[in-house]
């Protein structure tokens, strides 16, 4: 018995002895492996929250009918919402209307302030800093301020209008008319983001060495050669980040002015998806269609902005 | 080598992990609706003499800060002084979009916390009552106490009684609303040749007027304020009835907004706009161009009254009003617009307290201080022949005539069913916008928008 026992404890004693040896070795390793992922633990915990989370309830919500209160039944739906996406006029104009935002705004975030950054770098210190300053100043003023100036500007009694009058034209009525609301946010929005994107041109000009160009000078180069072959070139990676930035953001930087200006209207010609979006979920409360259809542009935009991103490492030129 | 990266990968892992778990559920458990009919049998207590209650209440009369908040303020300063053991926290809605005062209300729904008390407009009776549980009043304080604050000296119009009522309950005492009335720029109408005592009385001379004052005096005609998405859909209604038709079945199981009455009233507002009559104007454009006199008519609620007749002391101008004008020989439909209170809070004390507010906001005395200050009808019509409450005033402004005859005649401002209410609103006067002032034809986007918006009714 005793002997019997003798030998599963030594038999224990050698286990132990083994598993002694591997374990703190494992936990050691383990303790030694966290510090870094407590370190990124903060932010990893606000991304999850703020955007994973949400993303993937997005993705829930999208199969559910619910009106978001608590009291309600959420319906399962199936494909049902994303069904709607695709057949509803209402979506299909929006996502028209997001294009020609981004067409017509790209002129405006990076034609437009290039040559506006190109022209004030030849401008002396001063007056250099004084026409940057103004124009950046609309970038400044709240998008809801300056909404809020623009409807009386632009008000069939505005000022615009009496300009038109000096011309013996009839006022124009810029929000109400479906051929002009569209372009008068479009105008608006412009305004006040071209300022910005002077900055960011100004920015990269300012990165690329002047020596580029003076040993091209001394090659016998002219000035638009040295523009066209050694600057834009140069400037690349910034000017495909503005075009970057215009795809994905439009929507965002029209958006206060739809809601202060036109809600969309009238008739819906000046909305565009994000606005829709804000309707469907905020103003409707119909989650699931807000949800399907945001799923819907996310995928859409992902794709754009993965396609830039690509383009952007291919295209970019690293001063080092 | 592996081993390491192995443990790393494992710790990240495990980390990732617990976040997700933590995150990704929500709150998305679906409990049974609240069921407000299945309520309990007995009536809510009354409060004890010494018994402290404070509500909140959410009125979007304070959102405006003209004409309309001062006398909301004032009335609830009176009720303290009534009622000094309840105290009442008003707030203005927290943002209104296009014509959506209830949105607010959802919003704080959602929260869980709804305002104990809140005036929610006649469209969205339907989603009050059945998502956001509006507590019906018959079964808080009993049928009886209810018919009994219709009833007293100067009781309410028969045809106010019934527009808080859903499937044999009242959710929503009514509170302010006007009909549609056709206001006139008097000084406008003098100067086209019009006799202003002599209003329009159908859609056709309208026009006619219209256009007068549009070539004789120079100014625009007029402006009906039911065509826009940003208005509502409340007068909208109101002509789609006057014309022989309604937005929605009786039944309440179909919409009926693109058929042939109701495109026969796009039409109408179509030609006005197309001839020259009417400008293209936004809402907030004509309430502006009339205030300043630079509109003849304007079809629109009374609870401008109050900022009409400002503007017309400061303009120099004359302010008349007439009944809302009919299709050919029929006479017009007026419908209400505005809203009833409602109680939301769950806690009988709070009911109570909410009761006893709703007591006092629907009272000779409160109605004596909002029609004439603000502009809403007194739905305690007797009021204007009694010299201690609207006599004196009514007297000196005839403007309340118009209005208050509306009143018997009147026919609810009825709520499309279901959560999608507001989008099936939207899509309606959105197709009726672009009939109307981009030229589209009206049967084509009335029946577009009756398709989309079938898809959002409750599949039943």
């Amino acid at each position: 018995m005793f002997v019997e026992l003798a030998v599963p404890a030594t038999l224990a004693g050698e286990g132990r002895a083994a598993v002694q040896a591997a374990r703190p070795a494992l936990a050691r390793r383990l303790l030694a492996a966290t510090p870094p992922y407590l370190y990124l633990l903060p932010a990893l915990a606000c991304l999850v929250l703020w955007t994973y989370k949400p993303l993937v309830e997005a993705v829930q919500l999208s199969f559910y009918d619910w009106n978001l209160l608590p009291t309600s039944p959420m319906t399962y739906v199936g494909l049902d919402k994303y069904r709607q996406v695709f057949t509803q006029a209402g979506l299909r104009h929006a996502a028209v209307n997001t294009v020609i935002y981004i067409v017509c705004l790209l002129p405006f975030s990076v034609v437009l302030p290039t040559a506006v950054a190109l022209v004030t770098r030849r401008l002396g210190g001063r007056s250099r800093d004084v026409y940057r300053a103004l124009v950046f100043t609309p970038i400044l003023v709240a998008p809801v301020a300056a909404a809020a100036v623009w409807r009386w500007l632009l008000d069939p009694t505005g000022l615009s209008n009496q300009a038109l009058g000096w011309f013996g034209l009839a006022p124009h009525n810029w929000l109400r008319e479906e051929s002009t609301a569209l372009p008068a946010i479009l105008a608006i929005t412009a305004w006040s983001m071209c300022g910005f994107a002077v900055l960011v041109v100004s920015a990269g000009l300012t990165g690329i060495s002047a020596d580029y160009g003076e040993a091209a000078a001394i090659d016998g180069a002219t000035g638009w050669q040295i523009l066209r072959w050694v600057t834009l070139p140069l400037l690349r990676s910034t000017l495909l980040f503005l075009v970057l930035m215009t795809v994905l953001l439009s929507g965002q930087w029209t958006f206060p002015l739809l809601d202060s200006l036109t809600q969309g209207g009238p008739a819906e010609s000046s909305t565009n998806v994000y606005y829709l979006l804000w309707e469907l979920g905020f103003r409707n409360f119909d989650s699931g269609l807000a949800s399907a259809a945001g799923i819907v542009f996310f995928v859409v935009f992902g794709l754009i902005a993965a396609g830039l991103v690509a383009l952007a490492d291919r295209f970019s030129f690293h001063d080092n | 080598m592996a081993r390491p990266r192995l443990g790393r990968a494992a710790v990240g892992l495990a980390l990732l992990s617990t976040l997700v778990a933590a995150c990704a559920t929500g709150g998305s458990t679906s409990p049974a609706p609240a069921g407000a009919s299945s309520a309990t049998a007995a009536t809510i207590p009354e409060l004890k003499p010494d018994q402290k209650v404070s509500i909140t209440f959410e009125s979007y009369n304070l959102a405006n800060t003209g004409t309309w908040k001062p006398v909301i303020e004032g009335l609830l300063a009176d009720f303290a002084k009534e009622h000094p053991n309840i105290t009442v926290k008003a707030q203005p809605p927290q943002s209104t979009t296009a014509g959506d005062f209830v949105g607010s209300i959802k919003t704080q729904a959602l929260a869980g916390s709804p305002p104990d008390v809140a005036q929610i407009t006649f469209n969205a009776l339907d989603f009050a009552a059945t998502a956001l549980s509006a507590k019906p009043l018959d079964t808080l304080v009993g049928k009886d106490t209810v018919t009994a604050n219709f009833a007293g000296t100067h009781p309410f119009a028969p045809a106010a009684t019934t527009l808080g009522d859903l499937g044999g309950h009242t959710y929503t005492m009514p509170y302010v609303f006007s009909t549609p009335v056709l206001w006139i720029n008097s000084t406008l109408f003098k100067a086209a040749g019009l006799d202003p005592a002599n209003p329009p009385k159908t859609w056709e001379d309208v026009k006619t007027a219209a256009l007068a004052i549009k070539q004789k005096a120079g100014k625009d005609g007029v402006y009906l304020d039911c065509t826009t998405k940003g208005s509502g859909d409340w007068c909208f209604q109101s002509l789609v009835r006057s014309n022989g038709g309604q937005v929605v079945s009786t039944d309440r199981r179909s919409l009926t907004f693109a058929d042939g009455p109701a495109v026969g009233a796009v039409s109408m507002a179509a030609d006005l706009y197309r001839s020259g009559a009417s400008p293209n104007f936004s809402q907030a454009q004509a309430m502006d161009a009339f205030t300043k006199g630079n509109l003849g008519m304007m079809l629109e609620t009374s609870a401008l009254q109050g900022a009409f007749i400002a503007g017309a002391q400061s303009g120099g101008w004359e302010l008349s009003a007439a009944a809302e004008p009919g299709f050919g020989a029929r006479p017009a439909v007026p419908t209400n617009s505005g809203s009833g209170l409602s109680i939301f809070s769950n806690d009988p004390a709070k009911q109570r307290a909410g009761w006893e507010l709703i007591k006092y906001l629907t009272s000779d005395h409160a109605y004596t201080e909002i029609s004439s200050k603000i502009g809403y009808l007194p739905l305690r019509t007797s009021l204007v022949d009694d010299p201690a409450f609207l006599k004196p005033w009514a007297d000196q402004h005839p403007l309340i005539k118009p209005n208050l005859d509306q009143l018997t005649r009147l026919q609810p401002w009825v709520s499309f069913p279901g959560n999608g209410y507001q989008q099936i609103t939207d899509l309606m006067m959105s197709a009726a916008e672009s009939a109307i002032y981009q030229g589209k034809d009206p049967a084509t986007a009335m029946t577009d928008a009756r398709k989309q918006a079938t898809d959002l009714l409750p599949k039943t």
